[in-house]
């Protein structure tokens, strides 16, 4: 039986995180998940427009949102990129309000009845398709591969717009990667930000925040940390072959998307995946 | 430029702006605890939400503090009064950069802006286009890529080439938005002119 969500890339998807682009939708096809692509779909503002043009920032997401319930006439939307997921679900918390309700329905030409669900890339797998359902696709299980799994800040923060249970201390991608065969490990970083954008322009503090997390990961004993977000990733992946050429000493750790290690256990191959582009080589941990 | 070093009208402003009251601050601190850069400028979360309340322009505007948030939203999480407290930077932006208060040394405010009118001009945000335009801007940056850049490139890490939204959808909403929010400035400038 197949299911047909909504499928709302983001701009890092079609860019620098290819990789996510690609996995996600090999394991999509492989779950019975039908994703159609949002038809010419607009950045969600990301970081840039709620700090410039606030209304713009709330109207982006719900021009989406519009598309998906009243063009595609679907009930929801995955987006893997944890920015763009933060920005939707965002934009659905504000039009709540009925003058800011107004206000965006200017700007988008109609009204979005707040009929669809947005869901990030560890809720595809856990409440999409399920984890029972998963754990019975799986044919090349992992034989308890240690991961840190990383959820960043926007999975889960603000609580009042994600709706997260426990936003200091989530498990569901935990029990994503138990149902593939992982061991998810307890470690003290799995909430902490990474710098973000600022890899752009503040490099050294990014060095130093993604040091002070990957040497969390490290001291916890894990083989690799998982992700589910682009930014998350290229940050973590990226930022370690500089820190490299500043700390000989370092140790580098594998940084893995979510929809990697789901495409891994279920079958498919590394081309479909992507597994080697990234900078840190995940190739072993994934053979 | 005439500025003024005590303003009583910034909370408020920041209240019109955002929708939060920054007088609901006890100073208790859990979001410097929580935030990941408040080791970097001279403000931090607790001392900008402090400044704010007493209407201190020029310590929060002079500091490049509110342009090294993150927006990682832990602050806000965190915060037992419930104020919304990364929304409240984000207004601070709004209101630096309308005022012309960015200060020297802030890299990221030019950055966000480049990566604005990125996604109103294509309808997507173009990565080359930003750190091309950025580079431009501040030709020592350049450095940063020199080791990197090529190592994503190499990788297929880097797409070259433009993808567009719906161009024409973008510059329609995005001249809606602006129209609508400055007619609301303009109302509220002449409101509080009035009282």
């Amino acid at each position: 039986m197949s299911k047909t969500l909504a499928y709302y890339p983001g701009c890092s998807l079609h860019g620098t995180s290819g990789e996510l682009d690609a996995s996600f939708r090999a394991s999509a096809r492989a779950l019975d998940l039908a994703l159609l692509e949002i038809p010419g779909w607009e950045c969600c503002g990301n970081t840039a427009a709620h700090s410039i043009n606030r209304l713009l920032a709330t109207a982006l997401p719900v021009n989406e949102l519009a598309k998906v319930e009243q063009d595609m006439r679907l009930d929801a939307v995955a987006v893997p990129c944890a920015a763009c997921y933060s920005r939707f679900k965002t934009g659905a918390h504000d039009v709540e309000d009925p003058e800011t309700a107004a206000d965006v329905r200017a700007v988008v030409g109609r009204a979005y009845d707040g009929g669809v669900t947005v869901q990030n890339l560890v809720d595809v797998y856990h409440d999409a398709v399920g984890l029972e359902e998963l754990a019975a696709k799986v044919t090349r299980p992992f034989s308890g591969l240690k991961i840190a799994c990383y959820y960043g800040c926007l999975l889960t923060r603000p609580p009042k717009v994600t709706l997260a249970e426990d936003p200091e201390y989530p498990t569901h991608m935990d029990d994503v990667v138990k149902a593939i065969g992982c061991e998810p490990i307890d470690w003290n970083y799995k909430t902490d930000c990474c710098g973000a954008s600022l890899a752009l322009t503040e490099q050294g503090i990014v060095d130093d925040l993604v040091t002070r997390i990957l040497n969390d990961a490290k001291a916890c004993g894990v083989d690799a940390v998982a992700v589910a977000c682009p930014l998350c990733q290229v940050n973590l992946d990226g930022r370690q072959s500089e820190i490299l050429r500043k700390r000989s000493d370092w140790q580098t750790i594998p940084v893995i998307f979510l929809s990697q290690l789901v495409g891994r256990a279920i079958g498919l191959g590394e081309k479909e995946l992507g597994l080697k582009k990234h900078l840190i080589d995940i190739t072993a941990v994934m053979a | 430029m005439a500025t003024c070093t005590v303003s009583p009208l910034l909370a408020e402003n920041v209240g019109t702006g955002c929708g939060e009251n920054a007088y609901k601050c006890y100073q208790c601190k859990r979001c410097t605890s929580g935030c990941p850069v408040a080791q970097y400028a001279g403000m931090h979360p607790a001392t900008i939400m402090r400044a704010v309340q007493l209407g201190q322009l020029d310590m929060v505007f002079d500091d490049k503090f509110i342009w090294l948030c993150t927006g990682c939203e832990t602050c806000t999480t965190r915060c037992p009064q419930g104020i919304d407290i990364a929304a409240i930077m984000d207004e601070l932006k709004i209101i630096a950069r309308r005022e012309g208060r960015i200060p020297a040394g802030t890299p990221s405010a030019a950055m966000l802006k480049l990566n604005y009118d990125s996604f109103v001009r294509w309808g997507r945000m173009w990565e080359v286009e930003l750190i091309a335009r950025d580079v431009l801007k501040r030709p020592k940056s350049a450095m940063q890529w020199l080791s990197l850049g090529p190592k994503m490139m190499l990788k297929g890490k880097i797409n070259p080439t433009l993808q567009k939204g719906d161009t024409l959808a973008m510059k329609r909403m995005v001249q809606t938005a602006e129209s609508i929010t400055s007619a609301k400035m303009r109302r509220q400038a002449d409101a509080g002119g009035e009282s």
